[in-house]
């Protein structure tokens, strides 16, 4: 399939999820975008998988704490200053595990673009938003050159004798990476500067013809936005 | 007419008091051949910017004078406006790389200067042929090494058919046979070209005329015969030089051996021994494994075969001198392997030549001067085995002798493993030359 219409099913998949007022029908959009991840034959897809799951996991734990909804009250907690009381109730575990499971569903999509997307095919496919398009291709490539970096720099830690432990120590390359990625980021824009980008007139590679695959991954991402719309 | 003319051309970075480039006026026609030499920090990156555009464009600052591209003055050009005349490879591939696949990154270069669709792929492959890449072109980048982005970047270059192409340091990360196979390359290329170099030997025999900076100013604008007359009387380190034949063998206990390690089919069965004492060049082809292997012998990976005996604590200084850019200041980044001793630290800065920087940010530093820093990071561990992989990448020639007297001056009571490409360097410093090739077994290697 090529990377437009996957790209134009995974966000009509996310759309669909944030429209539902239910949990089941996110729920099993995150399954089936779970199984379509699995696929990535990278070790990264664990990080992503994590922090899908991390993100989706905090949200159903701790947004009951923080709304106050229902008169199911399955657990009676005390009353704290600013929140107010702790109670979970039933109306509000539902709602926990609606927005959990819309989470769930978006970072699944984004590690499906992430993983399984061939970004720079995705750039030449993009017509009028093409600078748009190469801006969040660029952006997906932050976190595995984060992780590249963190690794080299723990490594080159180690070979001066200074081990790094815990989530402190390891915190304190946070500061360090994200300048590197900012003196990368400079570097680059100067690099595609130089190279024409931004110049009036540009062109690009033919695209590859369409298959059927492509246009039943279009028509199916109409179908899941309208689903989405009508009925979840 | 000149394809480029810089007349009186001064400028200063923001931010930065001292001149990069001084009442500098030269002319470069077309097909020229010309290198660009000078001490770290002389201004030579800085030229080169300053002829793509990019000076004053992209980085602001101060500038005065008046440059000319292809009669085109580059105050009123944007830099993407000159691209297709001008092309750069810069010093670090990975920071240029834009694509994830080989064919795209060629490509988006020529898309951007609007080249007809249907002739991209074809210029595409012709330009990653020519620099005997063509097997790549379905990679990702991500995958590749070094040298092989360092071609593919120089494909993308090529690919706009410039009228003048700006090379920064770019066989820093190419074996011996892959730099001279470049300079052949250049030296078939119909534009002109200005390559900025600190391993000068090749370019001196490629090029026709030689610019020598010193300071940000132009000490000499020369053709090569003229200008090997004035390096052999002030700058002789930037003088061609034969490999020098390794010193006398030393005899202490092996601080390191590794006997028959392999790692994930990267190395293979390969044996060497590090004696107390004993300074080793461990020198290879680009994707050999050498750099697998040094990190074996550091402790930093486990073989997946063989044995590795280590005698007291090893340091290792990487290729990328930005993992040594923890810290915010200088000092403090040294002290981080001295326990926290300012005093070890200060030593070991100046001992390469730093002192004076010591409450700098270490990322306000400059490439050459990052290289050295990270030097400093890993002698102040006094370690019993120092391993550098690829020490006098950015280095100019000068400093490398300087560096090279260091290392032999404190071999004792350490045995140290340089693994380099710089065979001019390996041959001074090294008390032994060993090719991976020898060491690793027979059916193997």
């Amino acid at each position: 399939m090529s990377p437009a219409p996957a790209a134009a099913l995974l966000a009509a998949l996310g759309a669909a999820a944030l429209l539902a007022d239910r949990s089941a029908p996110p729920a099993a959009i995150a399954l089936v975008l779970l199984v379509v991840c699995l696929r990535a034959r990278t070790p990264r897809r664990w990080v992503y998988l994590a922090g899908a799951l991390l993100m989706s996991g905090s949200v159903f734990v701790l947004s009951p704490f923080l709304q106050s909804a229902g008169s199911h009250v399955l657990w009676g907690g005390p009353i704290v200053p600013v929140l107010g009381s702790l109670d979970v109730t039933r109306e509000e575990l539902a709602m926990a595990a609606m927005q959990a499971s819309r989470l769930a569903a978006l970072s699944l999509a984004f590690t499906a673009y992430a993983l399984l997307l061939d970004h720079d095919r995705l750039v030449q496919a993009a017509g009028f938003a093409r600078r748009s398009t190469l801006a969040v291709a660029l952006a997906t490539r932050l976190l595995p050159t984060l992780e590249r970096d963190a690794v080299g720099m723990l490594e080159a830690l180690r070979g001066r004798g200074v081990a790094l432990s815990g989530v402190r120590g390891r915190a304190t390359l946070v500061s360090p990476l994200l300048a590197g990625s900012l003196e990368r980021g400079l570097n680059l824009a100067e690099a595609m500067e130089a190279r024409g980008y931004g110049r009036p007139g540009a062109t690009r590679l033919p695209r590859a013809r369409r298959t059927a695959l492509d246009a039943a991954a279009l028509a199916a991402a109409v179908v899941v936005l309208v689903v989405g719309v009508l009925w979840l | 007419m000149a394809l480029a003319r810089l007349d009186d051309l001064t400028f200063s970075y923001p931010d930065s008091a001292a001149r990069t480039l001084g009442d500098v006026t030269l002319r470069i026609e077309p097909g020229e051949r010309v290198v660009v030499l000078g001490c770290s920090g002389s201004g030579k990156s800085t030229l080169l910017r300053t002829l793509a555009g990019l000076v004053p464009h992209f980085h602001g600052g101060r500038f005065a004078g008046r440059v000319e591209i292809d009669g085109r003055d580059t105050r009123r050009e944007r830099p993407a406006d000159l691209a297709g005349t001008v092309a750069c490879v810069f010093q670090d591939p990975e920071d240029q790389i834009v694509m994830t696949r080989v064919e795209a990154e060629v490509a988006f270069g020529l898309e951007n200067v609007g080249t007809p669709p249907d002739a991209i792929a074809g210029l595409v492959r012709r330009s990653l042929a020519s620099v005997g890449a063509e097997h790549l072109v379905e990679r990702r980048t991500y995958e590749l090494s070094g040298g092989e982005l360092q071609r593919v970047c120089l494909a993308a270059a090529l690919a706009l058919a410039p009228r003048l192409l700006l090379l920064d340091e770019p066989t820093s990360q190419l074996d011996p046979g892959a730099a001279t196979a470049f300079f052949e390359l250049l030296g078939e290329l119909p534009c002109a070209v200005v390559c900025a170099e600190q391993r000068p030997a090749r370019a001196l025999e490629w090029a026709e005329r030689v610019l020598f900076l010193d300071g940000g100013r132009l000490e000499l604008d020369a053709p090569v015969d003229e200008a090997l007359d004035w390096l052999r009387v002030h700058r002789p380190a930037f003088l061609p030089r034969v490999p020098a034949a390794p010193n006398e063998p030393a005899s202490g206990a092996a601080v390191c051996r590794l006997d028959s390690v392999g790692y994930e089919g990267r190395v293979g069965e390969t044996s060497l021994a590090v004696g107390r004492g004993e300074i080793v060049a461990l020198v290879g082809p680009n994707g050999s494994g050498k750099t697998t292997l040094a990190k074996l012998a550091a402790g930093l990976l486990e073989p997946t075969s063989g044995r590795v005996e280590l005698h007291g604590r090893a340091a290792y200084l990487s290729q990328d001198p930005g993992r040594y850019l923890v810290r915010e200041r200088v000092e403090d980044e040294v002290a981080l392997g001295s326990g926290g001793d300012l005093s070890r630290a200060r030593a070991a800065l100046a001992s390469v030549g730093l002192d004076g920087h010591e409450h700098r940010h270490p990322r306000d530093l400059s490439s050459g001067e990052r290289e050295r820093l990270g030097l400093a990071c890993v002698l102040v561990t006094e370690p019993d085995l120092l391993i550098l992989d690829e020490p006098t990448r950015g280095v100019d020639p000068e400093r490398k002798d300087r560096l090279a007297e260091l290392l032999r001056t404190e071999r004792d009571g350490r045995g140290t493993l340089v693994l380099t490409h710089d065979l001019i360097f390996a041959g001074e410093v090294a008390d032994r030359l060993v090719s991976l090739d020898e060491v690793r077994e027979p059916a193997l290697a």
